[in-house]
């Protein structure tokens, strides 16, 4: 009865529960855009950031990640067929990829800048990377002295494809060596302090300039990013029974910047919920308090004949419970459709800070955010209503009663 | 301590009206027997709804004390009174306080949950009070669908479901015409002599007053006058 009673007085006074579902589906609706617009940032850096560049697990030789290496790979990695077909042999590894980093000096004859390259496999890389080429073509795999420039170091040097340039760097014996590259493309990421530094070159081409065989580490990449923590598991048993001496970590330990966006998110959105929700409160709150003081002699009559305070306070609690349910139920539908039509036309935002490109707006309404939804707005409804629910329990029934 | 349904010895109470101190009751000695049919009369403010209240237990006095079968209530902690409300008395009042989301059923079922009566019995009983009181046709009503009339029926059906020592009216006619006023009364006498529930009346109604059986008349806080019928002046009076 209490039940019946507490859900029909919410459509009680059809004008003002219609107000506060407004405000209780506006924060439904807003938390599922906001909830669906992270999980989609968050999936699509975290996979741009491990298909692009990390991998989902990177191996190195032991003692590349806990010594510090006088020269340029000390503690690379020898014999990375050996390796590979280890890790290969796991049905969940898509690929594996060598790669090395080095940093010197590029030149074109008249002025010099300072260069970071990524020395890969070129035909992987291009299955790896999202990359645009720009000018020019991809590098060749047998084609050792061609490398791709960074849009913004291709600006810098002036260089156009097939010009030549000269790329210098310290040696595995610390010596100084240079070699003469082709320029095959020019590429861009989006992200301009990158393209202005960087270079991609084959591996062949890195190991030649640097007068060694080894490669820095093997990229490993998975079919599923959720096999992560598996698979490291089981490759470094594997590794360790053959007798391969590696380090290992995965795209989470080396993913800084994925990581400081998700603190960056997490913080902007938890402050706009605050408001929002701070919004959602004050409207149930006040709804409550009208309700009470409308109903203040029905609250005394049901004291007067034999209701306790706790069912009094119980009865406020669960129409603010009904409130947030058929707020949160009603904010579902709108959020799901929102975020479809949002989906459908195809928004296109700004590039972030440090990028040069823009890119489409997707909402994910995924479970866990519906989920979110529907608990926070049920629950901040219901939390709303406690105070004035409270007031209504303390009521003493001769003035309800006497309340005009 | 006398015997009766409820007994009040030296029951004072004030309550603060603005700046002023109000002593609404001043030294209250009464005995409400079983069966009685009593109404207390008075001038506004002469207290005749503070002491309803008393003996309702919906207000405690400042001194002196209330036994309600006997039993000393006047110390009982709320949850305690609470429960003694929903099992032993009933209340009528003047603008009828049915619960307006409820049908005219659910309003006289209500109690019978808070005593958590089987589904069974509270169906029969449900039924046979609306049925008591002309109401069977208009169960599924809400109290908005009724006219006053029928509404203090429902309320009076309400009060009497759980079977209640005691019903508690206050200005129970105060809201409805005579025709509908002889009614309620002609209704309410006739639950009095055919269940022996004790009724007291908080009232001005002259007709309320003059069919009850028992007339407690106060002014400014303090009993000056009581009229006991004799059974055949009673009778007569019907």
């Amino acid at each position: 009865m209490l039940l019946r009673i507490a859900f029909r007085n919410v459509f009680r006074n059809g004008r003002r529960t219609s107000i506060t579902l407004v405000v209780v589906v506006f924060g439904a609706v807003a938390m599922i855009l906001f909830g669906g617009y992270k999980t989609v940032t968050f999936y699509n850096l975290r996979e741009s950031t491990i298909r692009n560049r990390l991998g989902h697990l990177q191996i190195f030789a032991r003692g590349y990640l806990s010594a510090k290496s006088q020269k340029p790979l000390q503690y690379g990695l020898d014999d990375v067929r050996a390796l590979r077909g280890a890790v290969e042999s796991d049905p969940r590894v898509k690929m594996t990829a060598a790669q090395i980093s080095l940093m010197g000096l590029i030149s074109n004859g008249e002025s010099s800048e300072t260069f970071l390259a990524t020395a890969v496999e070129p035909e992987k890389d291009r299955s790896m990377s999202s990359v645009r080429l720009r000018a020019g073509s991809w590098i060749d795999e047998r084609e050792t002295d061609g490398v791709m420039l960074g849009r913004g170091l291709a600006e810098a040097m002036n260089a156009r494809p097939n010009d030549y340039l000269t790329l210098m760097t310290t040696t595995t014996t610390g010596s100084l060596n240079a070699i003469d590259v082709r320029v095959a493309g020019i590429f861009s990421t989006g992200v301009k302090e990158f393209d202005d530094r960087a270079i991609k070159m084959p591996l062949g081409g890195a190991q030649q300039l640097l007068q060694t065989a080894r490669v820095e580490r093997l990229i490993v990449m998975l079919h599923d990013t959720e096999d992560t923590k598996a698979v490291e598991t089981a490759l470094l048993q594997t590794l360790r029974a053959r007798g391969l001496d590696v380090e290992m970590k995965d795209w989470s330990d080396l993913a800084t910047f994925y990581h400081q966006v998700v603190l960056l998110y997490n913080g902007i959105f938890g402050f706009l919920g605050i408001v929002v929700f701070a919004i959602v409160i004050l409207s149930v709150m006040n709804t409550t308090m009208m309700s009470i003081f409308e109903r203040t002699r029905e609250i005394g009559t049901l004291m007067a004949i034999g209701t306790t305070r706790a069912r009094v306070w119980n009865m406020f609690l669960l129409e603010g419970f009904f409130i947030g349910a058929i707020g949160a139920a009603l904010g579902i539908a709108a959020g799901l459709g929102t975020a479809a039509l949002i989906n459908a036309a195809d928004l296109m935002l700004p590039p972030p800070p440090g990028y040069t490109v823009g890119y489409l707006l997707r909402i994910r309404p995924t479970a866990p955010v519906l989920t979110t939804a529907l608990l926070i707005s049920v629950i901040t409804a219901t939390v709303s209503a406690v105070t004035p629910a409270f007031k209504a329990s303390r009521l003493k029934i001769v003035d309800a009663l006497g309340h005009i | 301590m006398p015997s009766g349904v409820v007994v009040l010895s030296n029951v004072r109470k004030s309550y603060r009206l603005g700046a002023v101190d109000v002593r609404a009751l001043r030294a209250i000695d009464l005995t409400i027997d079983h069966g009685d049919f009593l109404a207390l009369a008075g001038a506004s403010g002469s207290g005749k709804t503070t002491l309803l209240n008393l003996i309702g237990c919906i207000d405690k006095p400042d001194g002196g004390r209330i036994a309600l079968d006997g039993r000393d209530i006047t110390a009982l902690p709320l949850h305690r009174l609470a429960a003694l409300r929903r099992q032993r008395l009933g209340y009528v009042f003047q603008t009828f306080n049915l619960i307006p989301v409820l049908t005219a059923w659910e309003n006289v079922e209500y109690p019978l949950l808070l005593q958590k009566v089987p589904r069974r019995e509270r169906d029969a009983r449900v039924r046979r009070w609306l049925d008591h009181v002309g109401l069977s046709s208009a169960a599924k009503q809400r109290p908005d669908e009724l006219s006053g009339g029928q509404r203090q029926r429902v309320a009076i059906a309400r009060a009497m479901v759980t079977e209640p020592a005691l019903v508690l009216a206050d200005e129970p006619t105060a809201n409805l015409d005579s025709a509908t006023s002889a009614q309620i009364l002609d209704l309410l006498r006739a639950l009095n002599e055919d269940t022996g529930t004790t009724f007291v009346f908080a009232t001005h109604d002259p007709q309320l007053i003059a069919r009850a059986t028992r007339r407690i008349h106060l002014r400014d806080g303090v009993i000056v006058e009581e009229e006991i019928d004799s059974p055949l002046v009673a009778q007569e009076a019907c």
